[in-house]
């Protein structure tokens, strides 16, 4: 599904991505964890052309997007769905008209079957009856469900999450966490989350992938990555068992 | 280069300094090139330009109206004490003063307090959009960014301007007549009539093109800082910091530049 050939990406005199290899496989939930300011957000963001790498390749369905201009990458765009850091929701739109944007944009659909397909998708993320308010009227937890009710509304093949659970409490960490997992075999998306989260990455990934100073240092299922004799694999695992 | 490294060789910072220069100018201008391209090709987003638009006019009114009046008191007042002072005699300084209210001074305050208010304003926005992935968020979207964004503001601003700099030469005269009629003794036909002497039909037409040009710099200057905003509140800041002082010199510049053009036709 998602294939990355030895990806460069620098920001100046920095090297973020020192040559990644990886092969995402389609209907997978992979995990990407690694310290801050290794490259994981970088990577998931050169994905789908929001920032384009120095050299190597990125494959997705089949196509070699590394070249693609700003107008080519709007196809991939529609493929790929990605829910942020932050909840990223337009504070000058109401929380129907942030979810039915996308509709709007790349479908012509009747406005009765937006309204169908936004409640359907608040539903997925278990939030109703906050159509009519705004980002700032809602607190931060259920920004972040609107914000991927936002990308699964427009039912993307892939799914990228860039620390979902960064700034929420315990409870909230959990639900989201659950939700990707339904969401992902609901939808049957192959999905890509970006985390810290070791504990999450052991119970619902399929694989997970560490990197380390824009390098992958370890890779495999959850079940591999427990035999893992990689410090820093080690140092996740230690943390993850106090948790 | 380190930083001690270019203190140490001066050729070396002259040359990163040039090429930080010309990189940044490169950008502007390609910022400026797809907003022009967009605003061409593009139908703009009604509801947001016409949002924009009382949010520059109508919010920026009465602030302006209120610093028009003192600039005209003080134009008046001071011409008059200093031409008192060399020639003895201010009954050129209504004519002066009208001359210099429309062909100055209503445009550039107007501008520069628009500078200072949706200025500020725009690039404090588009850049808490940029930290908070929304600019990101647009484009997964599909949206292009700019045509979202800067075209409903680059619309607003330009038709605000030009309105509200209307609105402040009018003002701006009506506080300079009363100033010469209560406290310099010209009445107000003695007013019109210097006037009328002095003021030409092309003095209003040209500062209505300096309003639409200075109404169509400030949100380039403004949301071009803000696309370039770096992460965290200190980037923001400075953004905001960074488009009213660039928004700020480009105006005198480009009044200066207008000036002279503009003096050729007299």
């Amino acid at each position: 599904m998602i294939k990355y050939k030895n990806l460069v990406k620098s920001f100046g005199t920095r090297t973020v991505l020192k040559g990644i290899d990886l092969h995402i496989k389609a209907g997978e939930i992979v995990f990407i964890l690694g310290t801050s300011g290794t490259g994981k957000s970088v990577l998931l963001k050169n994905t789908v052309g929001l920032l384009r790498p120095d050299s190597g390749e990125i494959w997705i369905d089949g196509e070699n997007v590394s070249g693609y201009s700003e107008e080519q990458f709007l196809s991939i765009r529609k493929k790929c769905g990605m829910v942020f850091q932050h909840p990223a929701l337009f504070d000058s739109l109401t929380i129907y008209e942030n979810i039915a944007y996308g509709l709007r944009k790349h479908f012509s659909m009747a406005e009765n079957e937006i309204e169908r397909r936004v409640e359907q998708a608040l539903s997925l993320v278990n939030l109703d009856n906050i159509l009519s308010k705004r980002p700032g009227e809602i607190s931060y937890g259920m920004q972040k469900r609107v914000s991927l009710a936002r990308t699964v509304v427009l039912q993307p093949k892939v799914l990228l999450f860039d620390e979902p659970t960064t700034g929420l409490d315990p409870v909230t960490t959990n639900s989201i966490n659950t939700l990707i997992q339904s969401l992902s075999r609901k939808l049957n998306t192959t999905s890509m989350v970006v985390s810290h989260d070791m504990q999450c990455a052991l119970k619902i990934a399929d694989h997970i992938v560490v990197l380390d100073q824009g390098q992958v240092v370890d890779q495999g299922t959850p079940k591999q990555l427990l035999e893992s004799e990689v410090p820093l694999v080690r140092d996740f695992l230690e943390e993850a068992r106090n948790q | 280069m380190t930083t001690k490294q270019l203190i140490q060789n001066p050729f070396a910072f002259i040359g990163v300094l040039l090429i930080h220069t010309c990189r940044d100018a490169r950008a502007f201008l390609t910022l400026v090139v797809q907003t022009l391209f967009q605003l061409v090709t593009h139908l703009p987003r009604k509801k947001e330009t016409i949002q924009q638009l009382y949010f520059v006019a109508n919010g920026s009114l009465w602030t302006i109206i209120f610093c028009v009046c003192f600039a005209a008191v003080v134009t008046m007042l001071e011409s008059s004490f200093h031409m008192k002072l060399v020639i003895q005699n201010d009954s050129m300084v209504p004519g002066f003063a009208s001359l210099l209210i429309l062909r100055e001074l209503g445009a550039i305050v107007t501008a520069l307090l628009l500078t200072s208010r949706i200025g500020a304003g725009m690039a404090a926005e588009i850049g808490s959009m940029k930290v908070t992935e929304q600019i990101d968020a647009l484009k997964m979207l599909g949206i292009n960014p700019i045509r979202f964004l800067i075209v409903p503001r680059l619309i607003a601003s330009t038709i605000g301007c030009v309105l509200l700099s209307i609105i402040a030469n009018l003002v701006c005269i009506f506080a300079a007549m009363i100033v010469a009629d209560q406290f310099l003794g010209y009445s107000n036909g003695m007013f019109l009539t210097a006037m009328r002497r002095f003021v030409d039909f092309q003095d209003i037409i040209f500062a209505s093109i300096k309003a639409f040009c200075f109404g169509f710099v400030i949100p380039l200057v403004s949301c071009y800082f803000g696309f370039n905003c770096r992460t965290g509140a200190d980037g923001v800041g400075r953004a905001t910091t960074q488009s009213v002082v660039f928004a700020s010199v480009a105006i005198i510049v480009l009044d200066f530049v207008l000036s002279y053009t503009f003096s050729y036709f007299y």
